[in-house]
């Protein structure tokens, strides 16, 4: 394995989803979209709902930070996407 | 073809005479989240939200002989109340996904607005509006103005099923800003006297108050929960609920928790398993709950019958009368 490859191994990203926040507990969506509970003290500060976390393990070091502009990416594109969804919606009253 | 139309009438009048006449709200136990199954006299079928398993609410489906659904509904979009919408959409292709309209960044979320898109199902933003499951009249209560867009739970879509006398209430995870605003939206009327009610956000503290539930006036509470490391339901709630004189139901406890409502307008709850905390007592009872409620209603003018809040009435409604239908149409005071 070549220098660069071996350096690659070692760094590992991910991106971690903010569901919820629940008291003292967020529900993050981890990349695979398993659910889980993490403590909000663990998180970076100020993390809102919908936020997204960029995570890095690099060399046996963990971080998460908050990524301001691919959370805005996400948000943009879901809100577009449902707005689509909504558009030819009947107003009144509906039968079904 | 005489004997052709013979058939057909044979098997329509099988189909009629397998209908249950009778109006069901399921509330599934999915764990920790929320899913209700509403299935009107008719069987049509709204599934308001789906629980956190895409693997349990398909078990649930299946398990409960569901065959079609023609309106999903997220009441926000939390991973515990929308997950299970995305194989419910997928299996049933409904006709609307109703919705808040705001879009969250979850992965979750996309496979849901993509299985939609798939199913050729059509986005319903929650507004003001009436939904008729078939005789039974589901209004929308959209979240109201004013509520911060970057938080689900307080933009939570809530529905008020009626049928005849009959009245039951759910709103999400909305929390103290939104029922605020409702209280200061809708009279006591609409939103009171309810005999069957969801309890918000699974028991949380920050959900139901005592305010709220003095125009709610819940006579039966079931509480969407499952194991969770949030304490819920919280003590608070639970104490909440006893102060309304309310009979606690719990789908951790209790399982799935059945109710179904004549036409007469008397309902049944039954549970899966276990026994619910009566109201003002302490101790479980042996037995599931069967309150009484009124007959049909009967309304003496229109005036009273929008004053009651169901209108339009059509014929086999529970409260509709030939009196009340000046063109004998089938629908009264329209």
């Amino acid at each position: 394995m070549s220098q660069e490859n071996s350096e690659a191994a070692d760094v590992l990203s991910a991106v971690w989803v903010v569901d919820g926040l629940e008291g003292h507990l967020a529900r993050v969506e981890l990349e695979d979209g398993e659910i889980v509970d993490m403590a909000l003290a663990s998180l970076p500060r100020g993390v809102k709902e919908g936020d997204v976390l960029r995570v890095v393990v690099e060399g046996g070091d963990f971080s998460l930070e908050l990524d301001p502009a691919e959370t805005a990416r996400r948000r943009t594109s879901a809100q577009a996407a449902l707005n689509a969804l909504n558009m030819a919606a009947p107003g009144g009253e509906i039968d079904l | 073809m005489r004997a052709l139309l013979a058939l057909a009438a044979l098997v329509l009048g099988t189909v009629q005479a397998q209908a249950t006449g009778a109006l069901t709200l399921r509330f599934l136990d999915v764990g920790q989240g929320d899913a209700v199954l509403i299935t009107s006299p008719e069987g049509k079928s709204i599934l308001y939200d789906g629980g956190r398993s895409e693997a349990r609410i398909q078990a649930l489906l299946k398990g409960y002989g569901v065959q079609s659904l023609d309106l999903v509904a997220a009441s926000h979009g939390d991973a515990d109340h929308i997950t299970g919408l995305v194989p419910a959409v997928r299996l049933f292709k409904p006709k609307f996904f109703l919705n808040n309209g705001i879009a969250p960044t979850s992965q979750t979320w996309g496979k849901l607005t993509a299985a939609v898109q798939q199913a050729g199902t059509q986005g319903l933003l929650a507004r003001d509006q009436v939904i008729n499951l078939g005789s039974v009249r589901v209004t929308v209560l959209p979240p109201p103005p004013g509520m911060p867009r970057d938080e689900q739970n307080v933009n939570s879509v809530g529905l008020l099923i009626q049928y005849g006398s009959f009245r039951a209430l759910m709103t999400g995870d909305s929390e103290t800003p939104e029922t605020q605003a409702w209280l200061r939206k809708y009279p006591a009327s609409v939103l009171g006297n309810i005999d069957v009610y969801k309890s918000i956000h699974h028991g949380a503290a920050n959900g139901d108050h005592s305010a709220w539930l003095a125009v709610v006036q819940p006579k039966n509470v079931v509480i969407g929960v499952g194991p969770n490391n949030y304490g819920h339901p919280t003590s608070q709630a639970l104490e909440l609920y006893r102060r309304a004189g309310a009979t606690v139901y719990r789908t951790d406890r209790q399982g799935t928790v059945t109710v179904v409502v004549q036409a007469n307008g008397r309902f049944a709850i039954t549970s899966e398993k276990g026994a619910p905390v009566p109201a003002n007592q302490g101790t479980t009872s042996g037995a599931a709950s069967h309150p009484a409620t009124p007959a049909s209603p009967v309304y003496r003018s229109c005036a009273q019958a929008r004053a009651a809040g169901v209108t339009p009435l059509r014929r086999g409604q529970p409260g509709y009368s030939t009196s009340l239908d000046r063109d004998g149409d089938g629908i009264a005071c329209e």
